[in-house]
């Protein structure tokens, strides 16, 4: 087996294996870092794929920020040493019977397919070309899904300010 | 990029413009003065409206990111009518002291989510679709919990936002599965082969959407959602997110996946015998009017979904001369239970005892409303759901249509038990007479006027056919 294959199969090992904890965890604030290492685990597969770029906005966004800002909520609404129930027994065989058949299925139809590989040569993921990618407005330029995303943000502040902002009547 | 160009893309555009002045309304506006932001927005809705209305050219943008026909055009037309009508029917609800200062939140989400509607049906790429669909639901989410106060809004919020995350998870694993058999996001140099893995990435696909219109068994998340909501913004989900996402499934079916029609006929057969059954079995058993409407617009969904079946131009027509109808029809309804939910805080069918004694013109809309929406002639539901019977004979299900006479049947016994219990059955104590205000009675009017145009007024049927013929 090549170094690479390797290298692959531990990293997905242990993405499999922190993902599976992160949702069994019955403590939540272990859920979340071992979400962490899950997030760590994607980063590490595009540095792989030489998308350096792309490996570090997944260091920076997501394992830095937003499991921090995951881990913050979490201290200021919850107490930490709370477990949560331990789930019933027919729950657990009925989640993990069809969790399995789906990914059986899932496993059957796409190992059975031949994949054809692109002809097309892989463009190099230098921060120039992601430049003029995400603000090109021809075929293959992505201006306007990036512009829709910044009015899905702006919705989902005054989302939140919603439903975080307390009543102001005197009552 | 010059005028033309940006004309072509004028929906969104207005949107977002209509979004900033409201924005800039809020900071600006002293406290004393914001109730008049209602009218504001009203009147910008309005705009929005007829902005939609003028003649334009059509065409792709970005790249083939972005398309518009006049069907599309059309589709987002009946949901901008249908977002006007529901802010006029919020005004009065917005203008009570308890929301003072909350009220232009709930127009700016509103128009964020009518956005990603427009978006979304416009969109020519996988990520464009994807995007509307999130810009659609997230802000309706917050709107969901907005009584904060109320626990049973809170739980709507958070079932809501749970279960379209757990349906987006579901929807992107199917285009990541397409994507990886056909390489490509575009929709117009999409081509599908009938290989299982394209099966697959189907099956994933349409459960996601499925969510979002709430088929069976895809609605479990329906009646709490609807029922904890405020009554304006379940109104919203039913004939706006309900629309917008039947409307899409309409375009995708018919270009994207048109080569495995085959598949996507038998995946309707079962899904739409399901959701009509179950959806009129459970209505039968409601006494709270805004699960009962819940219901009933699970079991329009099945309904819609034998227009579908027929895949052709006639079948396009019927399914969205059926939503044009189930607009009107279904916000009269909710209107009347959001009015007189707001004046008496009554809201299950015992209390609707005796209306028509005390609230002649109301009850007469509701009447109305739930007569067109079960389907008797000759109010316009009737020939939605006769086009959409039509439909299905034509491609040969009989077994099909006659399950879906049959639901007709039952739906048509629930729908009267409301219609009794405010024309026939007594009361000691009825609401009580009161005035609605003006922006719910115009609202109310339009929807009524909505009812018998479209069901009188022959062209409207015909133009729609022949826009999905060139479609």
């Amino acid at each position: 087996m090549a170094t690479s294959a390797i290298i692959f199969y531990t990293i997905a090992g242990i993405m499999i294996i922190f993902s599976l904890l992160a949702v069994t965890s019955r403590r939540i604030l272990r859920a979340a870092v071992y979400l962490l290492f899950a997030l760590a685990g994607t980063a590490a597969l595009y540095f792989m794929l030489d998308y350096q770029f792309l490996a570090a906005v997944q260091l920076i966004v997501y394992a830095g920020g937003i499991v921090v800002l995951i881990i913050f909520s979490i201290l200021l609404t919850t107490h930490i040493n709370e477990k949560l129930e331990k789930p019933a027994w027919g729950k657990v065989f009925i989640t993990a019977t069809l969790v399995l058949g789906g990914l059986m299925l899932t496993l059957f139809v796409l190992t059975n397919h031949e994949f054809v590989l692109g002809t097309e040569p892989t463009a190099e993921a230098t921060v120039s070309v992601i430049g003029e990618r995400l603000l090109g407005y021809q075929a293959g330029g992505y201006v306007l899904p990036f512009e829709v995303i910044s009015i899905l943000l702006l919705a989902a502040m005054i989302g939140a300010i919603v439903i975080a902002k307390r009543n102001s009547t005197k009552s | 990029m010059s005028l033309n160009e940006l004309m072509i893309m004028r929906h969104e555009w207005a949107l977002v413009a209509v979004a900033l002045v409201l924005l800039i309304a809020e900071i600006a506006m002293p406290v004393e003065k914001k109730k008049q932001i209602n009218g504001l927005a009203a009147a910008l809705a309005a705009v929005v409206v007829v902005l939609g209305f003028l003649p334009a050219q059509y065409g792709s943008l970005f790249g083939g990111m972005y398309v518009t026909d006049p069907l599309r055009i059309l589709m987002k037309n009946i949901l901008n009518i249908g977002v006007l009508l529901i802010i006029l029917q919020s005004v009065s609800w917005l203008r009570q002291d308890l929301y003072h200062d909350r009220s232009s939140e709930f127009y700016l989400l509103t128009f964020a989510s009518l956005i990603g509607v427009n978006y979304m049906i416009s969109s020519g790429h996988f990520l464009m679709f994807y995007l509307g669909l999130e810009l659609t639901t997230i802000p309706i989410a917050a709107l969901a919990s907005y009584e904060q106060f109320k626990s049973k809004s809170a739980e709507a919020g958070i079932k809501l936002i749970l279960s379209s995350a757990f349906s987006s998870a579901i929807l992107l694993f199917g285009i990541s599965v397409l994507y990886a058999a056909n390489g490509n996001l575009y929709f117009e140099s999409f081509e599908l082969s009938s290989s299982l893995i394209n099966t697959l990435g189907f099956i994933f696909f349409f459960s996601g959407l499925a969510f979002k219109i709430s088929i069976v068994p895809f609605h479990l998340w329906t009646a709490d959602v609807y029922e904890g909501s405020p009554t304006n913004v379940t109104s919203y989900l039913s004939v706006i997110s309900k629309g917008s996402a039947i409307f899409i499934l309409v375009i995708v079916l018919f270009t994207l996946f048109n080569s495995i029609q085959l598949l996507w006929q038998d995946v309707l057969y079962a899904t739409s015998i399901l959701t009509m059954t179950i959806g009129n079995l459970f209505a039968i058993r409601q006494q709270n009017l805004k699960r009962f409407l819940a219901f009933s617009s699970i079991a329009q969904a099945g309904f819609i979904m034998l227009g579908v079946i027929n895949a052709s131009a006639l079948g396009m027509a019927t399914v969205i001369y059926f939503m044009l109808v189930y607009v009107f029809s279904n916000l009269a309804a909710f209107g009347v239970i959001q009015t007189v939910g707001h004046a008496s805080g009554k809201i299950t069918i015992d209390d609707y005892n005796g209306l028509y004694k005390t609230n002649p013109q109301l009850s007469l809309v509701m009447m109305l409303a739930l007569f067109s929406l079960a389907g008797i002639p000759p109010l316009a539901g009737f020939f939605g759901k006769f086009f959409l019977f039509t439909a299905v004979a034509e491609s040969g299900f009989y077994v099909l249509l006659t399950i879906a006479v049959l639901n007709t049947v039952i739906s048509l016994y629930y729908y009267l038990l409301v219609v009794k219990a405010m024309f026939i059955n007594t009361n000691a104590t009825p609401i009580a007479a009161f005035k609605s205000d003006y922006a719910m009675r115009i609202s109310l009017v339009i929807c009524v006027v909505g009812i018998l145009v479209t069901g009188f007024y022959s062209p409207v049927f015909e133009y729609i056919k022949n826009l999905c013929e060139t479609f």
